[in-house]
């Protein structure tokens, strides 16, 4: 019992430290721009490539404000739930990809540009290397 | 005192063959690591990388007299036989011959094949016993070359100085290369490569190793504040935040101004922020974890490896003592 309660106890004041030495250990799989993020949330699942957002393409081009707070982005990679339904409505992404400002949404190939299987994530990201264990492995090489 | 005859010999026999070394043409891959290796090996100033079949097929095209012709006489970045003009034009043959060879040209490799007899055929009589060591085996399925070529680099280069830090070659790839972006993706080829973005802005030394708020600053880029309209100004608010810090690194100072440039008040207010003096208890291990500066830093925003960007301003010194 008091066992236990030592494992409870040392897991949860180490956790951080695991965590830390975790991704020291574990080098970055993927190398994409820092700051990309990679959606999946039903891209998998339609049979669609998954969706590269390029962060630094948009800003330079666009101030943090424009998307994140007119357009009402979260600061979430994935958290959205954007789809193209909401995108051809003039949300999200369609705010601009109308063919008017940016492309429209008739250049699939060009945002559903991930590898297939690739975790919703952002790439070089600090939580991602403490959490996100990318599954590469079965493409991308080891 | 058939012995000591016999030891004359083959020291006279050493001798002179050193003295042949002296004039003998090297091998292809001794003129390569000598004067290629430093372009070609990262394929920096746009050289093509060895190894790289997609770098070296265009050149190939040409046909090798334009290539000779080329590293004799210099070309665009590269200068006339890698900068070295005691390097003799066969040598040079055989530095290309080997790159070639090593980037997935069989056509190029030594006659003699079979990778145990790796030795230049015409250095036969030098001294030199070393072992030649064959960078990397080479996959047969030229496919295959094409999409692991940035994680060999990785892989293969067991004496790098960091392994977890990023050589120069790898810092942004372009998307058909960076290991995220489906190469078989006819859309990927569309896009634009990074680095060709990264030009002509500010360098840093993490992240996209593009210093964003310099940029800005420059007006090397100009986002614009408003979705449609390129007048729309920020709000600029000019107030430096310090927080002062229990640890015994330097004091943070948080600048406002250059976080307005960029964002909104209500992109941090309330929600990740409360907007109220000693309202916000902020640890690195929250950071780390995506929370508060987190949220952006680490993940967009420049890297909390960059530790002094914010811890920037130096502590007054305490005594125990009171003095």
């Amino acid at each position: 019992m008091i066992l236990m309660e030592y494992i409870t106890v040392s897991i949860r004041y180490n956790l951080p430290i695991f965590l830390l030495v975790f991704a020291l250990l574990y080098p970055a799989m993927a190398q994409a721009e820092y700051g990309d993020v990679l959606m999946n949330n039903y891209s998998d699942d339609a049979g669609m490539r998954p969706v590269v957002f390029p962060h630094w393409f948009h800003r330079i081009r666009f101030r943090c404000k424009v998307c994140h707070a007119d357009l009402g982005f979260k600061f979430e990679a994935g958290g959205n739930e954007i789809n193209m339904l909401k995108i051809i409505d003039g949300e999200y992404c369609g705010a601009c990809h109308n063919g008017e400002v940016a492309w429209s949404v008739e250049s699939c190939d060009i945002c559903h540009s991930g590898k297939p299987g690739t975790p919703t994530q952002v790439h070089h990201s600090t939580t991602s290397k403490l959490f996100t264990r990318t599954n590469n492995k079965q493409k991308g090489g080891k | 005192m058939k012995a000591y005859h016999l030891i004359l010999t083959i020291l006279f026999v050493l001798t002179i063959s050193s003295a042949f070394a002296e004039t003998e043409i090297r091998s292809g891959k001794d003129i390569y690591d000598m004067a290629c290796a430093g372009c070609h090996a990262t394929g920096v100033l746009e050289a093509p990388k060895l190894g790289s079949k997609t770098d070296w097929d265009k050149r190939e095209k040409q046909g090798f007299e334009v290539l000779m012709i080329h590293a004799l006489k210099g070309f665009k970045n590269m200068p006339a036989k890698g900068g070295n003009p005691t390097i003799k034009d066969q040598e040079i043959e055989n530095a290309i011959k080997y790159q070639l060879a090593q980037s997935g040209f069989d056509q190029y490799k030594e006659k003699s094949g079979s990778t145990e007899n790796n030795k230049p055929a015409p250095a036969k009589k030098t001294a030199d016993t070393r072992p030649k060591i064959i960078p990397e085996a080479i996959p047969e399925t030229k496919n295959i070359a094409k999409i692991k070529q940035p994680k060999k680099t990785r892989t293969h280069s067991v004496n790098r100085f960091n392994r977890l830090m990023k050589p120069a070659a790898e810092w942004n790839l372009s998307p058909a290369k960076d290991g995220i972006h489906d190469p078989e993706n006819e859309g990927t080829l569309l896009l634009q490569p990074p680095k060709q973005a990264f030009e002509s802005l500010s360098n840093a030394k993490s992240g996209n190793r593009v210093d964003w708020v310099k940029s800005l600053q420059n007006k090397e880029i100009s986002p614009r504040y408003d979705r449609l309209s390129d007048d729309s100004k920020p709000v600029v608010m000019d107030l430096n935040i310090v927080r002062e810090v229990k640890g015994s690194m330097p004091d943070v100072v948080y600048p406002h101004k250059q976080h307005t440039e960029w964002l909104d008040c209500s992109n941090c207010h309330p929600a990740i922020f409360i907007p109220q003096k000693g309202a916000n208890q902020i640890s690195m291990a929250s950071i780390l974890l995506g929370q508060q500066c987190g949220v952006c830093h680490g993940k967009v925003a420049f890297p909390v490896s960059e530790c002094r960007k914010c811890h920037s301003q130096k502590k007054a010194l305490k005594t125990g003592n009171g003095k």
